[in-house]
């Protein structure tokens, strides 16, 4: 039976593990993911769930152990965040390249040494290049929805590639928000059992994809995928709508961006402040609007240069850095790129906030939004890259 | 005489070729062990260049790079659990940089879980296929492209390391007596759990010696007590050969890379074979886990 009550993002996204019928589990604990994986080793101790949970002796072992199982027939959910993602690095480029669809949550944290326990996305979009397809979470009903979409995303056969489904650490992971659990048969109707056409293990039927003949053949192979995967995620979102009744618009939602002169765009937790900042100063007339990035590989460039005829200038607030980059945080130069071939570009602004995890306020995207309305108004751009929190904003903390 | 050339060919399952030197002990290793193994049999291994013989062979393989040693096939052995195949023999191979250094806590981790399956160290004494660099169980004096004066520590004791995590079982096998090699596999098989096996694997061009030669260097390591064939079974320890000792110096004089061993170097190799040899028979037969 589905039910809803409060729930942090880390039992969400168990529950989702759970609903979507995981069959191995390798984990290894970290702050703030350690929760989620606790969740499921209760979930799998009192009989809901029914998975082989591997406690392994450290991350790589955890997306190795994810591989192997994977390759030999299994569904496979796993998690991890910051530190743990980098010890995992070498081995996450394997799904990619093997086609194996292994669900894996990023629970966002920043990287030491100047980081915290608190989330940046550092974490996570250290993983850009290497073909993970990745999609941003703003609550605790987003991480269990886009668990389920990811499992039938990476299996689909015309994509079988690894998918994240990631969540900032604590305003995420640890701050409850009503959840609705979907019914389990309505998802298995929905999510039918995991069986790779490629691969099996199995003596009686060995099967394993061929090498490609050149390395740029099968790099241009898992490109492809990631070309494929944009139509495959969007009619994913509609039929998770159609049957569960909850969509989040693919790739990027627009939020009350009607008649507007700029947006701010954002990505996760801080999501959900900025609606309630547009609300306000919509209210006081002010024509700023709001884009949620939900995906951002396969990267939607399409989607972003058919809305950014619309406005004046574009803001990308970056919870991020790239030391030393062509300019800005990461998702800003994937923009910029994105909007290169436009005749009649947009302006763009760039942020940094939130880094380490520390809180982006509401004055902050206030800030922000008027910045960009400012730049729109003059039809220039002062400061290029802007770090919000040096500042002083004149807000008691 | 066709029909039976034709099922003996069909029986071995190393076929298709291997790309492995010529006196490589790695396609030996591995014939006699599938042999002993059968064809319900899935490996998983890592690269090292023993792996080589089994590139082409027709039961199912999945590897992953070099560090990823018994992870993979923890995943493998945990996915068959989940769908109820219980008849498969799950086998994990590393070479002895991957078993001995890089991934010394992933094997360590995999015997603690107590995983079921089947873990081979393939061990030719050195990073081979990078070009003959020094591993942790490169051998005291042997030289190497990176210890170029001879190593100046001795081998790490894995097969003992591992047998302290308390596994069901631990052996040590030659490609030089393939009776023994081919019976503890099969053992191992029907043991359920984490079972490790240590084959030291001759290797005419990182020991240098003739290719020919490789069983007969393989059998003075054995001989000499260089690499004594033991078991270690639910934590009592058996012999599996007490040979008549040969000098240690057979062994070494046999292979160019112990060629700049002084005298002083040659006496402590014998005395630290001296002494494991009277240790493990004075422990024969007697539960070695404390």
């Amino acid at each position: 039976m589905s039910f809803t009550r409060m729930m942090e993002g880390n039992e969400a996204a168990a529950w989702g593990a759970k609903l979507a019928r995981a069959e191995v589990v390798p984990a290894y604990p970290i702050t703030p993911q350690t929760e989620l994986i606790s969740h499921i080793a209760t979930l799998i101790e009192n009989g809901t769930m029914k998975a082989e949970y591997i406690k392994v002796e450290g991350e790589h072992t955890a997306m190795a152990a994810a591989i192997g199982a994977s390759a030999a027939g299994a569904r496979v959910f796993t998690a991890s965040s910051s530190q743990g993602v980098c010890y995992m690095e070498e081995a996450l480029w394997m799904p990619p390249g093997l086609r194996l669809p292994i669900v894996m949550c990023f629970v966002n944290r920043a990287i030491a040494p100047i980081g915290g326990l608190r989330p940046d996305h550092n974490d996570s979009l250290l993983q850009r290049d290497n073909g993970w397809i990745q999609l941003y979470c703003e609550n605790s009903q987003e991480a269990l929805d886009t668990i389920l979409m990811a499992y039938k995303i990476g299996e689909n056969r015309d994509i079988y590639l690894p998918v994240a489904p990631c969540y900032d650490g604590y305003f995420v992971s640890a701050t409850a928000t009503p959840t609705v659990v979907p019914d389990q048969e309505k998802v298995d109707k929905w999510l039918p059992p995991y069986k790779h056409e490629l691969y099996s293990l199995h003596p009686d039927d060995f099967r394993r994809p061929p090498r490609p003949m050149n390395i740029a053949e099968g790099r241009y192979e898992v490109q492809k995928a990631h070309e494929r995967a944009k139509q495959v995620i969007e009619d994913v979102d509609r039929d998770f709508k159609k049957v569960f009744g909850r969509g989040y618009d693919g790739f990027i939602e627009e939020y009350r961006c009607e008649d507007v002169d700029a947006v701010l765009i954002t990505m996760g937790s801080m999501t959900g402040t900025a609606r309630d900042v547009i609300d306000m100063m919509q209210e006081d007339g002010k024509r700023i609007g709001l884009v949620k990035l939900k995906g951002f590989r396969p990267f939607p460039s399409e989607e972003f240069r058919e809305i950014a005829k619309k406005y004046q200038a574009i803001a990308v607030v970056d919870r991020n850095t790239s030391y030393g980059s062509a300019g800005g945080g990461i998702v800003s130069m994937e923009l910029a790129r994105a909007l290169y071939p436009m005749d009649d570009r947009p302006l763009l602004l760039n942020f940094h906030v939130g880094l380490g995890g520390s809180d982006v306020t509401l004055r902050q995207i206030e800030y922000m939004a008027d910045k960009t309305l400012e730049a729109a108004a003059k039809g220039k751009v002062d400061e290029a890259v802007d770090w919000v929190e040096l500042h002083d904003l004149g807000e008691v903390m | 005489m066709n029909e039976a050339f034709d099922r003996r060919y069909e029986e071995n399952m190393l076929q298709g070729g291997t790309t492995c030197c010529p006196g490589c002990g790695g396609p030996l290793f591995w014939k006699m062990a599938l042999q002993a193994l059968g064809p319900r049999t899935v490996i998983y291994g890592d690269g090292p260049c023993a792996m080589c013989a089994i590139r082409n062979i027709k039961i199912p393989t999945f590897n992953l790079h070099f560090s990823f040693v018994a992870d993979g096939a923890t995943g493998i052995v945990n996915a068959f659990k989940a769908k109820g195949w219980d008849d498969i023999t799950i086998v994990s191979s590393a070479g002895d940089g991957a078993t001995g250094d890089i991934s010394f806590g992933k094997l360590s981790a995999a015997a603690e879980r107590n995983e079921n399956m089947i873990q081979i160290c393939v061990d030719n004494e050195a990073y081979m296929n990078t070009g003959i660099q020094k591993s942790g169980l490169t051998p005291y004096g042997a030289w190497t492209t990176t210890t170029p004066g001879g190593k100046e520590s001795n081998k790490k004791d894995v097969p003992l390391i591992m047998a302290a995590h308390g596994i069901p079982y631990m052996a040590t096998v030659s490609v030089a007596y393939p009776r023994d090699l081919q019976e503890k596999l099969r053992k191992a098989k029907e043991i359920e759990g984490f079972k490790y096996i240590h084959a030291v694997i001759p290797c005419p061009t990182g020991w240098r010696f003739d290719p020919a030669k490789a069983v007969e260097v393989s059998r003075l390591g054995v001989d000499t007590w260089a690499w004594p064939l033991y078991e270690v079974e639910e934590g009592v320890l058996g012999m599996s050969r007490r040979p008549e000792q040969k000098p240690v110096t057979e062994y070494l004089k046999a292979q160019g890379r112990f060629r700049r061993l002084s005298e002083e170097q040659i006496e402590y190799v014998q005395a630290t074979v001296d002494e494991r040899r009277t240790n493990l028979l004075a422990m024969e037969g007697k539960r070695i886990i404390l």
